[in-house]
């Protein structure tokens, strides 16, 4: 059953169609990810879907909620992580939480439960009477999160919300993340880093120009346009080598969709579903051919984006 | 909604440029100025004393008791010294050499005429000297309908006594003997209390500049009540702001609002009231204009606050427009401090309350349907 549901989805800013006839459904408690190039219509996406920003046609629903009709129970079940980093800076970590987590009418010994919670969840306890601008960027975005999340939020919406950090805080960034889901949470998660996308979701919609160009999981996406792989195998051929006999053989074992071999470099195409990399290895062994370096190369959705629309995702 | 009272108050009170501009600055104005002011009202110098010899022209024996009278109460006192003279030329002259400080001289009124009493001032080369020996032969001629004639030995005080002053202030008659400092106590609020425009709209445009607006909007919360409560978080900075420059201006600089402490209350209440009708625009502005009110709101008070008239010690500044809500106020404000009156006052409260509510509910309006992108 889909917890959010978006139907022919169209926003418009003037003239300009920012999100144009956008369909999906996000299951409870999966992250799906929205992936696109800046001005795919993402953060417009999600600025409807948290009720910020009104639409021109089509319907939103969460938790069998209709969005216009029923927003502010719709709100109570939501949490930010927007973009930029949204939190006062004359304000500590603690007081930051604290104060976005009573906008949601938290009291008592639970909010302050929550508040503590929220901060141990994203690696902050230990600074939380520290000043927003005494941190280090990660530190920022992880208490950008923390934010978002204090009040318990059924569904967390998070646009870019690793955008500037290093590498340590945006590991940590995302294994928050999938904690959350792991707690029961759905999370609605954009990105332009498409290792990101592929390494959290577990469906992704691909956006461009405010247009939804695919939708599913990574290898659904992937199938889409291919269902190959290239294994590139660096060699030295010895002299009086039956090099068309070779590839004649390999040619014919499953799985195998082609081979070419020039000078050193033999190159094998096989099919993703029936990994052959082990029985190409065996047949070089075979033919008493040295393996200098092997590579693989997988389509991924970059593959796809770039098959589907002609350009590269960045 | 207390949440956001407490936060308000919070960010208030740790922004330095705000408590500088909004708490240390005016102190410190009222401080500078108020010493600046204090020591205009302070003599210059010491008169130290004042030699003057006289001659009596006139015939008629009850003014010349009325004058020997006159000079000897006068000469009793040790710092003015009168002496008769006989040749009126030399007098002058030792006057002209500041040897003495003026020659007066009482002619011209017989039984027979209808002239009054003449009385020529013959002055010295010190200018506060002259004033000195105008000022005791104005307090003779009011009890005896004389006339002054001042005669300037000294072309320079001659030159300076062509006072444009004269064209620009007009004198009038406030009741109470009070220091600058009191009027400047009053005009400096009020000059405060609009530029609390500033505060209302940062309220909205800092919340815009820190992106922490869309997470408020996003709440499950009212966009009226959300504005309502943004706007009332202002309260106890408005509180803040007034209570310390009022306090400051009379706890340590000795300045006098009222006269008593009702109405200073009262006058307390009024730029409360008004300070928070200029926080209501302020907030409308800072959500219907993204451009810095620093910018644009601020020159036009100013603007504004030069156009409007203002009141000093015991005169009175014309203005180009007396309609200005500056000058409005400000008349107010000294009609309660001064005279005890509150017809103004109430007015300027009812005005600022009908604006605060409409103000409000426009600001309302606006943020619950102002997309934030």
């Amino acid at each position: 059953m889909s917890y959010v549901s978006v139907d022919n989805l169209v926003k418009k800013y003037g003239e300009f169609t920012a999100v144009d006839h956008i369909s999906f459904n996000v299951k409870k408690g999966e992250i799906f990810g929205l992936l696109g190039p800046n001005g795919a219509g993402k953060s417009t996406t999600l600025n409807v879907i948290t009720t910020l920003t009104d639409f021109d046609k089509g319907e939103v629903v969460v938790d069998g909620r209709d969005i216009r009709q029923d927003k502010k129970s719709i709100k109570q079940l939501i949490g930010m992580v927007p973009q930029d980093i949204a939190i006062y800076n004359h304000l500590t970590a603690y007081e930051n939480v604290k104060f976005f987590a009573s906008l949601y009418g938290l009291r008592g010994s639970k909010f302050t439960k929550n508040v503590t919670e929220a901060l141990e969840f994203v690696g902050l306890s230990d600074k939380i009477k520290a000043k927003p601008r005494k941190m280090s960027g990660g530190m920022r975005r992880r208490l950008n999160i923390a934010c978002g999340i204090a009040h318990d939020p059924q569904l967390i919406v998070m646009d870019e919300p690793t955008v500037g950090v290093d590498a340590q805080s945006r590991e940590h960034i995302l294994n928050s993340i999938r904690l959350l889901r792991d707690r029961g949470a759905t999370v609605i998660y954009t990105s332009h880093y498409m290792q990101e996308v592929e390494e959290i979701c577990d469906r992704i919609a691909i956006l461009d120009k405010g247009k939804m160009i695919a939708c599913g999981t990574e290898p659904e996406l992937v199938s889409m346009v291919t269902d190959v792989m290239s294994v590139y195998v660096e060699t030295k051929i010895p002299l009086g080598f039956d090099r068309e006999a070779f590839c004649k053989k390999t040619k014919l074992m499953p799985g195998v969709k082609g081979i070419i071999a020039e000078d050193s470099l033999i190159r094998v195409d096989i099919s993703i579903e029936q990994n052959s990399i082990e029985r190409i290895i065996q047949e070089f062994i075979n033919y008493e051919l040295p393996i200098n370096n092997i590579k693989s190369e997988v389509p991924n959705l970059d593959t796809l984006f770039l098959t589907l629309t002609g350009r590269e995702l960045r | 909604m207390i949440e956001i009272i407490i936060k308000e108050t919070k960010e208030f009170l740790r922004d330095k440029s705000n408590v500088f501009y909004f708490l240390i600055f005016p102190i410190l104005l009222v401080f500078l100025l108020g010493n600046l002011l204090n020591n205009s009202d302070m003599a210059e110098e010491a008169i130290g004393s004042v030699r003057i010899h006289y001659m009596i022209e006139t015939k008629e024996p009850a003014v010349i008791l009325a004058i020997e009278g006159f000079v000897q109460g006068v000469s009793d006192q040790q710092n003015i010294l009168f002496q008769k003279t006989e040749d009126i030329d030399l007098s002058k002259e030792l006057a002209g050499n500041d040897e003495i400080d003026g020659v007066v001289v009482f002619t011209g009124h017989t039984l027979e005429t209808a002239f009054p009493l003449e009385i020529q001032i013959y002055e010295g080369t010190n200018r506060i000297k002259n004033r000195t020996i105008s000022a005791i032969m104005n307090g003779f001629s009011q009890v005896n309908k004389a006339v002054n004639v001042i005669v300037k030995n000294n072309p320079q005080a001659l030159a300076s006594s062509l006072n444009d002053e004269v064209d620009l202030i007009i004198e009038k008659d406030l009741g109470i003997n009070r220091t600058m400092l009191d009027y400047y106590a009053i005009t400096m609020q009020v000059m405060i209390s609009f530029m609390s425009i500033m505060l209302g709209a940062m309220c909205f445009m800092g919340e815009r500049q820190d992106k922490t607006i869309r997470r408020l909007k996003i709440a499950p919360i009212s966009q009226a009540k959300l504005f309502l409560s943004k706007v009332l978080g202002l309260l106890p900075q408005i509180v803040m702001q007034i209570a310390i420059h009022m306090a400051t201006s009379v706890l340590i600089f000795g300045a006098n609002y009222a006269s008593n402490m009702l109405d200073n209350l009262y006058l307390f209440l009024m730029f409360f009231i008004l300070t928070f009708t200029i926080v209501t625009i302020g907030a409308v502005y800072g959500l219907c204009v993204n451009v810095n009110p620093m910018a644009v709101a601020m020159p036009i008070l100013w603007t504004m606050m030069f156009i409007s008239g203002t009141y000093s010690k015991e005169i009175f500044i014309d203005g180009i427009s007396q309609f200005m809500p500056v000058y409005k106020v400000q008349e107010a404000a000294f009609d309660l401090a001064i005279f005890g009156r509150y017809d103004k006052i109430n007015s300027v409260i009812l005005v600022c309350i009908l604006i605060s509510i409409i103000m409000l509910m426009i600001g309302a309006f606006v943020f619950s349907r102002r997309e934030e992108q």
